[in-house]
């Protein structure tokens, strides 16, 4: 009995040993190629820059307008988004092949999965920048508007349109993913409804004017409330 | 007259338009009348101007122009319908030539911009040496307003007639702190009233105003006629002002607030700066223009009554929109702001520096787009009912001679600064 135990811990002790004789090597390997992978993203990012600054792309984003749009969702530079891109595109792939040689089982076809995925996952990334986007500028529409006309709690709606436009952003960059479609759809659906009640109020608070001109035009009896204000001009 | 302008002309004037011109043939005097559903105020307004005819230019040429934007209360009918020449002139005189009334429709819905467009192709076509152009909505318009603001043109030769009225001391407090300053600082002449709804101009100054490739740009579409003022002063013609008589405040339903005045006259102030920054870049100091009349006149009448709650909406505005303000604002104008919000009502004042600073700040900020133009724009609205309201409490026992003279100070404090602008305005965002 004894030594059926003392040989199976023998067995066990020599599984470990040649299980780790095999795995170490391998995942040496690994972290020298994410290591290579990190000066290899390092080294893009700093070249692409460069080339990006010589090319003056910066300015013609900012001509395009492109600029603009990355400033109204906090993000820097069209050539500091596009550098750094290219250093975690670089990394991630480093970092998928380094996985790749420790030979898990299973993981390999995950990978493979993963890589296929990657139309989805731009398409779904671009999805959530644009929904960024939107966010910032509806929701600091909805707060100017709500501090100029003297409503309270301002921040308040802002933050509530821009967290109804993040929802729906992030509900449909899941849903390109195919990630959970059916809680996904149902989400999309309770949040629909919140969202239509939160541009309604960024489109009531922000074209008031256009509504206010719109009523009048079909409700011409009804004049509009004088402001409280002396007349600006 | 160029290939460019005919092709305008062409696409800009309907067949039927251009059948009621040609029946009028050439014309001196020409005055127009933008209108969207004015039924009940536009019969007063072309009687003031057939009057002014009659009384004042016996032999000229003259024509009423009415350019609707798409009235649905039958104002067109109003115009087209109503009897001529109900008043004998001045001394029994009446004008020697018919008064041609015609009417057009120049798009479904109203547009300032367009409407321009079309009384300056108007205007070109019949040759038109002076024109006017005046506001159904302005329910005090009489003859003599139109005599005050064609006669300049026709007679003596002016390019652009600015109007200038008499106002109640709180009465266009934003042409009086930002507007007028502001563009007399940058564009040297002093011209007060380049935002209203009357003005003159010359059958030369409407040709090339018409000749500009510029009418899709939105701060023109809006308000026209500051552009068109600043067309002049850049052009180097010759400008002057005329007093008209008191401005009331609109009705209702034609009177804008504050927000939307701001989002339209500063939009476009800013966009001009754009469009003329080879003008003003260079330029200091600032020219009087020929004034007949009054250059001002200021009455005396009862304060706002809801002064606390304008200061409220300015402390709260700079607290609520601190991000905002901050991506606009230097740091050091940003936090001086911030320490007046939180002086007490009694004792508060937002000086002259600090607030032609902060204007120039928002106008280059404008410029770099460091955020959506719009919004830049409407992040100004609480800071001027901060100035606002230190304008109420500066000016509560002042008198009119005090106010302008405290008016004049601040205009000289904008060219005082000009080149803080210049220099912002030149660097990269």
């Amino acid at each position: 009995m004894k030594e059926m135990i003392v040989q199976g811990l023998e067995q066990a002790y020599q599984n470990l040993v040649h299980m780790l004789a095999e795995f170490l090597p391998r995942f040496v390997v690994m972290l020298v190629i994410i290591l290579a992978g990190l000066l290899v993203a390092y080294a893009l990012k700093y070249v692409l820059r460069g080339l990006l600054h010589l090319t003056k792309l910066d300015r013609l984003s900012e001509e395009a307008g492109a600029s603009r749009m990355l400033r109204m969702a906090a993000l820097p530079s069209m050539t500091e988004v596009l550098s750094r891109s290219i250093f975690w595109v670089t990394l991630l792939g480093f970092i998928l092949i380094g996985i790749s040689v420790l030979g898990v089982a299973g993981l390999q076809e995950q990978i493979s999965r993963l890589l296929q995925l990657l139309p989805e996952i731009v398409v779904a990334i671009l999805i959530l920048f644009l929904g960024l986007i939107i966010a910032n500028f509806f929701s600091r529409a909805a707060l100017l508007a709500a501090v100029n006309a003297g409503y309270a709690s301002p921040k308040m709606l802002s933050w509530s349109i821009r967290f109804v436009i993040w929802i729906l952003a992030i509900s449909m960059a899941l849903e390109e993913l195919g990630v959970a479609r059916q809680t996904v759809i149902a989400a999309f659906s309770i949040v629909f409804g919140a969202l239509m009640l939160g541009l309604a109020i960024a489109f009531g608070l922000g074209g008031q004017n256009l509504a206010r001109g719109f009523l009048e035009r079909y409700l011409s009896d009804k004049k509009s409330e004088k402001t409280e204000e002396p007349q600006p001009l | 007259m160029g290939a460019d302008l005919y092709l305008a002309e062409d696409t800009l004037l309907g067949d039927d338009f251009l059948r009621q011109l040609m029946s009028v043939g050439e014309v001196d005097l020409l005055v127009a009348i933008p209108s969207y559903n004015n039924a009940s105020t536009i019969k007063q307004t072309v009687q003031a101007v057939e009057e002014s005819y009659q009384q004042n230019f016996i032999r000229e040429r003259v024509v009423i122009l009415n350019v609707d934007g798409g009235s649905t209360d039958h104002t067109t009918d109003v115009v087209s319908t109503m009897d001529g020449r109900r008043n004998v002139g001045y001394r029994g005189l009446t004008s020697l030539r018919t008064v041609h009334r015609v009417t057009t429709q120049y798009a479904k819905s109203p547009s300032p911009g367009m409407a321009l467009r079309t009384v300056l192709a108007t205007a070109d076509l019949l040759r038109a040496r002076s024109c006017a152009i005046v506001s159904p909505t302005t329910t005090n318009l009489d003859a003599s307003w139109i005599a005050n603001l064609l006669r300049p043109a026709y007679r003596q030769n002016f390019e652009f007639v600015a109007p200038l009225y008499a106002r109640s001391r709180y009465q266009g407090l934003l042409a009086r702190n930002l507007l007028y300053p502001m563009s007399r600082a940058l564009f040297g002449r002093r011209i007060r009233e380049m935002y209203s709804e009357e003005w003159g101009f010359s059958g030369r100054l409407a040709t090339q105003c018409l000749s500009q490739n510029v009418w899709n740009d939105e701060a023109i579409r809006v308000r026209p006629e500051a552009w068109m003022a600043l067309t002049a002063i850049c052009s180097d013609f010759k400008c002057c002002q005329s007093f008209l008589g008191p401005r009331l405040p609109p009705a209702a339903a034609g009177g804008i607030d504050i927000v939307e005045a701001i989002r339209q006259t500063v939009s476009s102030l800013f966009r001009y700066l754009e469009i003329y920054q080879d003008h003003w870049l260079d330029r200091t100091g600032s020219q009087e223009v020929p004034t007949f009349g009054p250059d001002h006149e200021l009455s005396a009448d009862g304060k706002p009554s809801n002064q606390e709650k304008i200061f409220g909406m300015f402390r709260n505005g700079v607290a609520e929109l601190d991000p905002i303000l901050a991506s606009i604002l230097t740091p050091d104008t940003h936090a001086q702001i911030k320490e007046i919000a939180t002086l007490d009502p009694s004792s508060f004042r937002f000086g002259f520096e600090l607030w032609v600073k902060t204007l120039y700040e928002f106008a280059t900020s404008y410029h770099h787009a460091v955020i959506n133009r719009d919004h830049v724009v409407q992040a100004l609205v609480p800071l001027y009912r901060g100035r606002m309201y230190s304008f109420f409490l500066e000016h509560a026992d002042s008198s009119p001679e005090e106010i302008e003279a405290d008016s004049e100070i601040l205009c000289l404090e904008f060219e005082r600064q000009k080149p803080y602008l210049v220099e912002r305005w030149k660097a990269k965002s």
